[in-house]
Formats: structure tokens, C-alpha cells, sequence
């Protein structure tokens, strides 16, 4: 079905990544997942097989790709749209339309399919992917799993025999992951050919027939299913993979916490931290009763209602809170509330026996955001950490960056640096504002092994300045590594906060 | 099914007439009574396609501003806030038509029905497929100034230590950064669905030109000649 050829590829204008001698057969109906480190050249095979490469992004290309019998390099991408469809990682970027069902339909309508076909596969796929809820909604209004649920059927609806998932998994929760894993079920049922690049390696390690390890741009290991499923924790761990049974270990421990239904506890019985940090009357709700001039304070009385309602709890200095729920659970609006992003929100907080509220609460709180792009402001890593100073102290920023591990790119743009260094280029310039409290919004999602240890690293030695650090994840494996305590947090009503064991 | 959904032309033929109407100052009563239909018909649209707070907002703002205008105001009132209000009615009770009208177009009207629309006009798929993306692309301009808004006020500097350039700059560098981005994945999504084939479009949804686009059509072009010549008729 497809098959490389000793290829040899590299981006235009970049040295080291691509693919050297590379060659693989892969068969009709065969499921293969391709894992390794980041830069591995995982994406760049997946780009090689739905043509993108070398039609799309440009590059130095050398040896043969041939998919379901047509060579890549003398196809056009249109003819290959009907062969090969592709999921990509990002669910907000993969959207040409703004209303689910003309997503569904928008390939069929490019290459000029009938409209009563068109109609026709829209309503198998919305039938066997069980979308009709999700139908006449705008994609803006869709969480990411929902999104990612979308991508896949509208990709489903061009009927190709070669599916390629690029990294699916990581903007979502275990629910949604669940979820995912059907749809390629479906699809291996179905007789298609699977390509996966993923780090999560334990939702897809039953799915696949094969898997391919990776390592700058050559194949080193490859592995049936039964050999992969026998490689001890500590063989994978050698090899930089995230381990295949640890999310499922927490998904068991913590999965049963987040997805019962049962009521949240009423935490009558709040627990106190020596020198701990208080949060006290948080109340939030998006749809605030609205008379002519004024909208309603918000008051516990009402709090039923709210979409946000924890009257009281207590934060433990010095610890990594991992804050854990399913997606729409409330998790980002407590985030946004104790940063002062929301202006409605009653919240006081006391630390150090001195109360603040309102717009006080921002000099508290730094939120490193999922999304780091959208904080860095200024041209320069120094100036960036500057910024965030009452009075510009250049020793001090200097020495915060080099702290961080990012000494001699003072001068350089942060929009140049990697992701993980813009990260941490947040996180300095955090340090500068002299918050007691930081928060970071999902900071491993789509993270190799060595990554994300690095993170978990630094969040555990962040907590040891007598900082309150919280960290909203998915990651279970990330909670194992750096948390302390979990924060689980269900329909804007506090669940439980105890210590990790 | 499809309730009352204009086809996306007429709707481009109504911001085109009601741009010409706007342009032009009323004077007659003949040409504020057309003004006032012209306006009123995109807020009876909209509530008929169940955006009815919009519908109330706009039709309030702009009966406001027209009474406001016409029976409060009068050309010897002076002083600082007859002043204000006056130029604020103005502009509103001007120009609201127009941004009614577009408002409605642009949120009523699918990218697909939009395409085949343009198909249909024979204009070409260039320009067709910019206008769309265009068009896909201002809710996710619109999502990424909010996060980037919120890390500015996180960070309190949203008014960017008083410097109105840095304010900007602040704001416009990431935003152009995510958009690039993102529209970078987005067209490499799209390609790889089939956009640019050198084929001819199809539809799942076939837009048609009935009884209720050619009424609507007839209504903005008779209102509008009406208007031009109002002038000349007296």
C-alpha cells in the first residue's frame, strides 16, 4: 500500500532534521504507529505519504514514495485526497469551515462529488462516528476532543484507504482519548491502512500491528505488537518513550474520581496548611443576571447556579498541585479566576495574614499559558523579562534567564526560540513579577519523554521557593512525576484535595 | 428544513444597494422612509433566523438614534454634549443600515453556500477561496486577541506603561505570529482535503435563487434608484 524507498529529505533551510536512507513497506490494512523523541521525523514521514511533502513544504528530496501504486512526486495533492486522509494535531487549525456539516462535507464538495453522494457518506459517517449532536454547531463552540471528533469524520468522509493520525491525542482528555481510539478502531475494522505518530504511547499499543522507534531520521527498533506489548517499563524509558501502562494505572486511580457521577463531597471539612495559602468565596458564573447598568454581585446564596462555586480551600506552599477534571469541568475558568482574569469573580485570597481581591489578585498569580505565543510581547528575552518588573532591575532579569537555562539568549527574539525555551522565558519573567502563586495551563501537551521530564523537573524545583505552583493537566504521567497533591475539580465544584501517594 | 435562508447573493446584492443608499444624505421624507425600510428589513431577517438579541440591539440602537436625531436635536441646539450626541446619532443613524446589513450577511451565511455562490457568479476560485478564508478566519483573529488580551492584563500591562505605540506593538506581534501559524496548518488541512483541485466545485447544499431572493432584490433595487432620484424629484 505504501512504500519509501531509501529516501534521504530535509527541509529547506535546516540542517539536521529530516530523513536519512529511509525505507519502509507498510501493507494493505496494516496498523502502524511511529514513535520516537520530537525531531525524530515522525511528521515528516506522515507528510512524505499524504504528499505535502515535497508539494506543500519544500525541501531536498531523493529516493522513491510510492502510495497505493502512484508515485508521491508526480501526483498532484488533490489526487491524493481521495487516498490518503490525514488527522493533524492541532484541533484548532484544521478547520476550513465554521459549521460542523459543511466540514464534514467540504473535501467531497472540492473534488466535485455528486451532491446526493456527498449527502449520502455524510450521513454513514455522522451515523458510525455517532456525531449527531455535535451537527449544526459552530466549530468554534466544540471543545477539543469534540473538534478532533470532526477532523476525523471529515477526513472519514472522503472514504480513503489510507488513514494518517499526526500526534491526535494531545490537546485531549482520557475521555476524549477513549473516544479517539474508537474511531481507529472503526477504521482498522474497516479494513483501512493506519499510520499513528504519538507519544501517548498506551491508548494505541492494543490498536497497532507494528511499531517503528525512531531516531534522527532512521529506523532503529522495530516491534510487532505482542514483542512491543512485552518491553518492560525500563526499556522504554531508555529509549526516551513515555511508558505504555502508566496512564492507565492513573486513569484507573484517578479516571474513577473524574468520571463518576456521584456528587462532589461538600469539603465541609476544609484541610489547613501551615502557612498555606487561603483562597475564600470563589464564585463565577459566565451568564451574570444582568439589570440595566449594573449586573448582580455574586453572592454564595445563589452559587448553586454558578458555573464556578468553591466557598473556601486551602493551598499548601512549597507543593505541586497537579488540578485534574474533564474537559469542561471548570478547570480553566478556576485557573482564569485566580488570576484575576475574571473581574466578576468574589475570590479573596490571604496569604501571609494579608487579604487581597479584585484587581490586587493579578500581582498575585502568573498563568503560564497552553498557548506561550500569546505572552510573549517584546523582541527580546531581557525585555521580555524586564516587562513584568515594577522597577527594571537588569542584573536580576539576567540572572532569573540564566537560572532558567537560558543563558546567552538574552538578546534573542523569543518568538526564535524553541517551544520549551519560550516556556520557560514565561516562566522567568513569572519569577520577575515576584508571584506567589504560579499556574500553568496544560504544559505538556504534546511532549516526548525528555521534555516532559525537563518540565516536571522544573516545576518541582519552582515549588521550593515557598511558591504555590498548580498545574492543570491530562498527563497522568506528569501528576506521577512532579505532584504533590491533586486538585480535582467537577462541574465548577471543588472534589477533593489530598496528597498524592 | 431550511427555514428562511437567503441565498448568499442576494445578501451581497443588499450590502451593495444599502452602500450606495448610506452614501448618499436623506433629506426627503420619501428618502427616510426608505432608509428606514432598508434597515428594517435585515432586522426582520434576522430574527426570523433566530437572532433575536442582535436584532433587538441593533433595532434599538438605531430607533434611538434616529429620534434622538430628528426630533431632539435641531440645528440651533449648542454646547459640548448636543455636540457629542449630535455627531454620535449622526454616524449611527448614517451608517448603522450598512453595518446591519453586513453583520446579517456575515453571520447567516455559510463558507460552503458562500463558495458555491461565488462559483455560480463565475467569479474565480482565487478570489473565492481568499474571501473565504477571510471569512474563516475572523472568529479565530477574534479568539486569539482575547487569550493574547488576557495575558497582556495578566501581566498588567495592557496599557502598556502609557506608551500607546508599545500598546499596539504588544498586542499586534503575537497575534500576527499566531495567525501565520495558523493559517499555515490550516491551508496544509485544506490541501490535503482536496482544496485547488481543477475541478468543478460541488455542493451539498444547492443554493437556489427563489420567489423570497427575488422579492428582497426587487425591494433593495427599487429603494435604492428611489433614493438616488428622490433628490430630483423633490
Amino acid at each position: 500500500m505504501i512504500s519509501i524507498k531509501d529516501l534521504n529529505f530535509h527541509y529547506k533551510g535546516s540542517q539536521d532534521a529530516g530523513l536519512h536512507d529511509f525505507s519502509i513497506e507498510i501493507n494493505s490494512g496494516e496498523a502502524v504507529l511511529l514513535c520516537g523523541a520530537s525531531g525524530c521525523g515522525k511528521t515528516t514521514i506522515l507528510r512524505l505519504i499524504n504528499g505535502l511533502i515535497p508539494h506543500y513544504y519544500k525541501g531536498e528530496l531523493s529516493g522513491s514514495v510510492t502510495v497505493n501504486g502512484k508515485d508521491i512526486q508526480n501526483c498532484e495533492l488533490y489526487d491524493l485526497a481521495s487516498v490518503v486522509g490525514t488527522v493533524f494535531q492541532n484541533p484548532r487549525s484544521q478547520f476550513f469551515s465554521v459549521d460542523t456539516d459543511g466540514e464534514i462535507t467540504f473535501g467531497n464538495e472540492n473534488l466535485g462529488i455528486e451532491p446526493k453522494e456527498i449527502i449520502r457518506r455524510k450521513d454513514e459517517v455522522v451515523s458510525e462516528l455517532e456525531l449527531e449532536p455535535l451537527l449544526g454547531k459552530s466549530l468554534f463552540e466544540l471543545s477539543g476532543g469534540e473538534k478532533q471528533k470532526i477532523a476525523c469524520a471529515s477526513v472519514s468522509a472522503l472514504m480513503p484507504e489510507i488513514m494518517l493520525l499526526d500526534e491526535p491525542s494531545s490537546n485531549l482528555d482520557w475521555k476524549a482519548i477513549d473516544e479517539l481510539k474508537k474511531v481507529i478502531e472503526y477504521w482498522k475494522g474497516k479494513g483501512k491502512t493506519i499510520v499513528i505518530s504519538e507519544h501517548r504511547l498506551w491508548y494505541v499499543k492494543d490498536i497497532v500491528d507494528r511499531v517503528i522507534f525512531m531516531k534522527n531520521g532512521r529506523i532503529e527498533h522495530e516491534w510487532n505488537r505482542e514483542q512491543f506489548g512485552k518491553l518492560t517499563s525500563q526499556e522504554l524509558s531508555e529509549l526516551g518513550l513515555r511508558p505504555t501502562s502508566v496512564e492507565e494505572k492513573y486513569i484507573e486511580e484517578f479516571g474513577k474520581g473524574i468520571f463518576s457521577e456521584d456528587k462532589s463531597s461538600d469539603n465541609n471539612s476544609i484541610q489547613r496548611y501551615e502557612n498555606g495559602i487561603s483562597l475564600k468565596d470563589m464564585y463565577f458564573t459566565y451568564d451574570i443576571p444582568k439589570y440595566f447598568f449594573r449586573k448582580k454581585k455574586l453572592n454564595a446564596a445563589d452559587s448553586a447556579q454558578y458555573t464556578l462555586a468553591i466557598p473556601e480551600l486551602d493551598l499548601p506552599r512549597g507543593k505541586v498541585i497537579g488540578l485534574i477534571g474533564k474537559n469542561g469541568a471548570g478547570k480553566t475558568t478556576f485557573l482564569r479566576c485566580i488570576c484575576g482574569l475574571e473581574k466578576d469573580c468574589t475570590l479573596k485570597i490571604t496569604s501571609d495574614g494579608e487579604t487581597v481581591s479584585g484587581k490586587k489578585i493579578v500581582k498575585k498569580c502568573y498563568m503560564v499559558m497552553q498557548d506561550v505565543n500569546h505572552q510573549l510581547f517584546t523582541d527580546s528575552v531581557r525585555a521580555e523579562v524586564m516587562l513584568s518588573m515594577d522597577e527594571e532591575n537588569r542584573e536580576k532579569a539576567d540572572k532569573l534567564i540564566s537560572d532558567l537555562g537560558l543563558y546567552g539568549y538574552e538578546d534573542t527574539h523569543p518568538m526564535a526560540l524553541s517551544g520549551g525555551q519560550k516556556q520557560r522565558v514565561a516562566i522567568a519573567s513569572a519569577l520577575a513579577a515576584d508571584s506567589e502563586i504560579l499556574l500553568f495551563d496544560e504544559p505538556t501537551s504534546g511532549l516526548d519523554r525528555a521534555h516532559m521530564t525537563a518540565v516536571a523537573e522544573m516545576l518541582s524545583a519552582l515549588a521550593k521557593d515557598n511558591r504555590v505552583i498548580i498545574v492543570s493537566t491530562h498527563d497522568p504521567e506528569l501528576i506521577s512525576l512532579c505532584c504533590d497533591y491533586t486538585l480535582c475539580i467537577e462541574k465548577g465544584r471543588l472534589k477533593y484535595l489530598r496528597k498524592c501517594q | 428544513m431550511r427555514k428562511l435562508e437567503l441565498d448568499p447573493r442576494t445578501k451581497l446584492f443588499m450590502i451593495f444597494a444599502i452602500s450606495l443608499i448610506v452614501m448618499v444624505n436623506a433629506y426627503t421624507p420619501l428618502q427616510m422612509v426608505i432608509r428606514i425600510i432598508v434597515t428594517a428589513i435585515p432586522i426582520l431577517l434576522m430574527t426570523l433566523e433566530g437572532k433575536y438579541a442582535a436584532a433587538i440591539r441593533f433595532a434599538v440602537l438605531y430607533a434611538a438614534a434616529f429620534i434622538l436625531q430628528n426630533y431632539y436635536l435641531s440645528a440651533g441646539s449648542s454646547g459640548l454634549l448636543s455636540a457629542l450626541i449630535t455627531g454620535y446619532c449622526g454616524i449611527v443613524a448614517q451608517f448603522m443600515p450598512a453595518m446591519i446589513t453586513a453583520w446579517y450577511a456575515i453571520r447567516t451565511t455559510k463558507i460552503n453556500d458562500f463558495m458555491s455562490a461565488m462559483q455560480k457568479m463565475h467569479v474565480p476560485d482565487g478570489v473565492s477561496i481568499s474571501l473565504a478564508v477571510v471569512m474563516r478566519f475572523f472568529p479565530t483573529i477574534k479568539e486569539e486577541y482575547e487569550s493574547i488580551n488576557d495575558a497582556m492584563r495578566m501581566r498588567g500591562i495592557s496599557m502598556g506603561g502609557g506608551k500607546v505605540t508599545k500598546m499596539i506593538e504588544y498586542r499586534l506581534i503575537p497575534v500576527m505570529f499566531s495567525c501565520v501559524n495558523i493559517g499555515d496548518e490550516l491551508s496544509a488541512a485544506a490541501v490535503t482535503r482536496g482544496l485547488g483541485a481543477p475541478i468543478k466545485r460541488t455542493s451539498a447544499n444547492e443554493i437556489k435563487l427563489r420567489a423570497i431572493d427575488y422579492t428582497t432584490m426587487v425591494v433593495f433595487a427599487v429603494s435604492t434608484v428611489l433614493f438616488m432620484a428622490a433628490k430630483n424629484i423633490g
